[in-house]
């Protein structure tokens, strides 16, 4: 913590200073940077405005976090529990792990994905591989958004260190309060954390109380770490994650209670002479309650409980190897098993409850064995081979289940998928600085526990109750990745173009001959496969250092998306820009810059009763500021978001809901 | 080559679905010599290897396993309902049903013994109910055993009571028997209660206004899922006589009346004899269920009627 600028770089974007013979690293990953890492370095790397530019809100939610990269996106209910996208990838179709641990949510309508349960606190860095690079970590056509959970430190001498932070947002009187501890020894390391949020009903740029769109949390988390020879370190995660009274404003029902309890043990050793350089185990559990009730809402004829339970287990074992200096070699094996429930209670005055299985108990068994191989073919060429064959199994696991889905004639519940995947990616410097990179590449997805057995799962979306179907095939994708970026010492420029193609793309198909469960539904929908959809786009992002005190970070992206007819896909991103201009004055304190416009999104699916979306320009201003006594470091950063109190809402915003109107924030950490 | 590892992933799957305890088990005992390892500082330099080959084998393991409930067949339990011996024999008669008599569709047993207690097995046995209303009287649709074998030492058949006992009336129920070259009747006073939820209906016929009932059968222990349906349809020919049904077509469709929908998949209950038509009847939750039945005969409907079930 010496240094004032506390993100270092980690170089992972391959940058031609440092590619080093030993340190080949794929060219399709993006990293979120959250803890000071050991490197202490002034350089103002291309990389560390990056991180700076995500980082920009220090109280921020790891989703809001997640949502200033590129190639994410938030599907929006309420202002806690979104669903993150990668490239317009919808959550079953991205593989969403905590370092490298699978978590299922324990909700029907996907409110709750792994990202929140886990704080910025609690992790590492947040790392996105699209397309082909995420082989390593499922069997997925979207990519991987991995979560690296947060060590504790080794110090030579006994130390213990820490930071408090408190933070407020004006739009939504949210307060945040953190606390982190370490107790660092030469052999043993303990970390804990813990995070408090709460948040209240905030307001739009009308000035109008947004209701029900509230949310309480509180995060613990414990790492210990024990060196067990030099090169042989053993560790263990506890997190516990508690959040209650969230609200989902787009929505008919809120969530009372989502809780997440996650573990796991794992043995690493790191040695670069030896022949395997790092060798990991890990053995975890975790389990997930998600409780949703509509008893917040006013006068409904019938109330409605819907809890769901999830468990999971599994294992993975991972080892890189060099074996010449230009190549390095990444193999991974792993499994797990999922156990899902879930119910729905209706209760009306002087009726008995009506009761059904919205998940028929089911387990997902899943194993695969993955490989990447990395080589750097001469000066200018490298290559990059990522595979993976994931097998997995599906099955119902009671006799109520099986009766239930007995009703759609589905009498073989157990499924069983067979994904293979290959991408290959090639870099090569084309010319002087302009550096390309082609990516192409197949794998496959199995279909979601709610598209296999989902039981009348309404979705406010599209007003239709969802109906899962157990002949479902498994999706499957080619894709293909373009990259074109100009490194210069002050500046760089990327531009990324990306299609992908998925064969029996998963779509809910209306069905008239049933009757829809959901008082208002417009009917039912049962997920069908159809024969194709069509995604693209372009990402593209300059980084220039106009002034060693002045930097620039500007990202633009598109999406595109149609099915079979072709017809436009729901929930596309449109053409978005955020631009942010950096000044520090000093090494103590920056100001920054903001402009976020959106276009509208007319490409809206009719299919799906989607709106159109307008489009907005919004203004931020934000500043820190960074003072170091002898023991301690003080960090304070303020500022204005939203500035002009723009009414706006994004186009996978459900409902019609608007966004936070101006919002003050304020965050003040001392760290020692 | 990808049917092989395929195989690999499933054998493993399949064949080591430890416990998690057991796998938490065999890592404490993987890791604790390195603990006393670290006490004595000695350098355990296979112990690793050992170890990562085991951690990543276990990684192949998945836990889990298929808890399949078998529910048990469940066994008849007969109830007494009365007992006497039959006018004119030395034959001892005792009355059985499974449940409490009501209103409805009624399975009767009949056992049968003989001067020495011994049970009789070939028999003749058939039922007269009579409701004795004071100013009038009337019987019931009948299903008399159809065999004069006894299986498992009963005589089966059924007595589809009307109406309930009650200030209105009370019901009798004769028991006719012919075995041993002897013929009596045992007369016993039964009481039939109404049900929760009605498992009769009657109704008049649009098309040439007979009177029809129409008692419930199936389902009776509803679940979320398949169900078994089955009615018996009987008419009214005269106060005395109340013959079975074979001709009409039944269209069924089920409603949960506080939601205002249906259930996909139902089958039409069809004749299967004696009165009984069976179909399928599908239940997506549980809660208050309306079975709306349509009966047409050959000229056309002769009328709609609903069955409650709830659960």
């Amino acid at each position: 913590m010496k240094t004032p600028l506390l993100l270092g770089a980690i170089a992972l974007s391959v940058l031609p200073a440092y590619a080093q013979q030993n340190s080949i690293s794929p060219d399709s990953v993006r990293t979120i940077m959250l803890q000071e890492v050991a490197i202490k370095t002034k350089a103002h790397s291309h990389q560390k405005h990056l991180q700076e530019f995500y980082y920009a809100n220090k109280a921020a939610t790891t989703e809001e976090l997640m949502s200033r990269m590129p190639e994410v996106s938030f599907i929006r209910r309420g202002s806690y529990g979104m669903e993150p996208t990668i490239r317009a990838f919808s959550a079953g179709q991205v593989s969403v792990t905590l370092d490298g641990m699978r978590i299922q949510g324990a909700c029907t309508d996907k409110m709750d994905p792994a990202t929140i349960y886990i704080e910025p606190l609690n992790l590492q860095s947040i790392e996105v591989h699209t397309a082909g690079g995420s082989a390593m970590q499922g069997a997925a056509i979207g990519g991987s958004l991995n979560m690296k959970l947060a060590e504790a430190d080794l110090s030579d001498e006994r130390r213990l260190s820490g930071s408090v932070s408190s933070g407020f947002q004006s739009a939504a009187n949210a307060m945040l309060g953190s606390l982190r501890l370490n107790y660092a020894t030469p052999t043993w390391g303990l970390r804990a954390s813990g995070t408090y949020r709460k948040s209240q009903n905030y307001r739009n740029g009308n000035g109008e109380k947004v209701l029900y769109s509230q949310y309480e949390k509180a995060n613990y988390a414990l790492n210990g770490k024990l060196l067990l020879q030099p090169d042989l370190v053993l560790k263990a995660d506890l997190i516990f994650d508690d959040g209650w009274n969230i609200g989902f404003p787009a929505l008919p029902m809120d969530v009372g209670l989502a809780k997440a309890r996650i573990g796991a043990i794992s043995l690493v050793r790191e040695n670069n002479k030896k022949r395997w350089r790092r060798l990991e185990t890990r053995l975890y559990a975790n389990q997930v309650a998600h409780y949703m009730d509509d008893s917040a809402r006013p006068d409904l004829p019938i109330r409605m409980d819907m809890p769901g339970l999830s468990q999971t287990a599994g294992m993975f074992a991972e080892g890189t190897t060099s074996t010449r200096s230009n190549q390095q070699l990444t193999l991974r094996a792993d499994a797990s098993a999922s156990y899902l429930s879930a119910s729905m209670t209706m209760y009306q005055d002087g009726q008995s409850p009506m009761y059904m299985l919205t998940w028929p108990d089911n387990r997902q068994l899943q194993s695969g064995i993955a490989a990447q191989y990395n080589l750097q073919a001469g000066e200018k060429t490298q290559l990059q081979l990522n595979s993976r064959v994931n097998v997995s199994d599906y099955a119902v696991t009671t006799r109520e289940g099986r009766d239930q889905l007995s009703v759609f004639g589905y009498t073989g519940t157990q499924r069983q998928f067979v994904i293979p995947s290959v991408s290959l990616q090639a870099s090569h410097t084309v010319y002087k600085k302009l550096k390309a990179l082609v990516s192409a590449g197949f794998n496959g997805r199995t279909p979601t526990a709610s598209e296999l057995y989902g039981f009348y799962l309404f979705s406010q979306f599209d007003g239709f109750d969802y109906l899962g179907n157990t002949n479902l095939k498994p999706e499957q994708s080619i894709q293909s990745e373009f990259t074109l970026s100009w490194q210069e010492p002050r500046v760089r420029v990327q531009a990324t173009a990306y299609t992908s193609r998925v064969q029996n793309y998963i779509v809910g198909t209306f069905d008239p001959s049933l009757s829809a469960m959901t008082a208002g539904a417009h009917g039912v929908k049962v997920y069908e496969n159809t024969p194709y959809a069509l995604l693209a786009g372009a990402e593209a992002s300059v980084v220039y250092n106009i002034t060693g005190y002045t930097q620039l970070v500007s990202i633009l992206k598109y999406n595109y998306g149609r099915n079979t007819n072709g017809e436009p896909l729901p929930m596309m991103p449109p053409l978005r820009n955020v631009t942010s201009l950096r000044k520090y004055f000093g090494d103590n304190l920056w100001v920054q810059g903001e402009t976020e416009i959106t276009a509208a999104q007319n490409r809206n699916s009719e299919r799906f009763r989607e709106q159109p979306t307008e489009g907005f320009m919004l203004w931020h201003l934000r500043a820190g500021y960074q003072q170091e006594t002898e023991k301690k470091v003080w960090q304070l950063n303020t500022g204005i978001e939203n500035i002009f109190d723009v009414l706006y809402r994004e186009h996978l915003d459900w409902g019609q809901i608007a966004r936070p109107g101006r919002n003050m924030f304020l965050q003040v950490s001392m760290g020692f | 080559m990808l049917q092989a590892l395929v195989t690999v992933h499933l054998q493993a799957q399949k064949a080591i679905r430890m416990s998690i305890k057991s796998c938490v088990k065999s890592l404490y005992l993987i890791i604790s010599p390195y603990f006393k390892g670290l006490k004595k500082r000695v350098p355990m330099k296979k112990n690793i290897w050992l170890t990562l080959w085991a951690l990543s084998l276990i990684t192949l393991f998945t836990t889990g396993c298929n808890s399949d409930d078998e529910t048990p067949t469940p066994t008849i339990a007969y109830q007494k309902i009365a007992e006497g011996t039959a006018d004119g024999t030395d034959i001892k008669v005792e009355v059985y049903s499974t449940e409490e008599l009501t209103t409805g569709y009624n399975p009767i047993y009949i056992a049968l013994f003989d001067a020495t207690g011994k049970r009789i097995e070939q028999a003749t046995v058939s039922f007269k109910p009579l409701m004795d209303m004071g100013t009038m009287k009337h019987a019931s649709p009948i299903e008399n055993p159809t065999s004069n074998q006894a299986q498992d030492g009963y005589f089966p058949g059924a007595v589809v009571f009307t109406m309930p006992s009650g200030d209105m009336g009370s019901w009798i129920l004769d028991v006719q028997v012919q075995a041993n070259g002897k013929t009596g009747t045992l007369t016993a006073p039964v009481t039939i209660k109404e049900p929760a939820t009605s498992r009769l209906k009657s109704l008049v016929s649009a098309t040439d206004g007979t009177r029809y009932y129409i008692a419930l059968l199936q389902p009776q222990k509803p679940k979320i899922g398949i169900n078994d349906m089955e009615v018996a349809m009987y008419k009214r020919n005269s106060m005395m006589d109340f013959p079975a049904v074979t001709n009409l077509t039944i269209a069924l469709e089920p409603e949960m009346p506080t939601m205002g929908h249906g259930s996909p998949n139902n089958v039409n209950p069809t004749h299967s004899g004696n009165g009984h038509y069976k179909g399928k009847v599908n239940f997506t939750m549980t809660g208050l269920w309306y079975l709306n039945l349509t009966l047409n005969d050959a000229t056309g409907e002769a009328g709609k009627l609903y069955f409650e079930v709830n659960f």
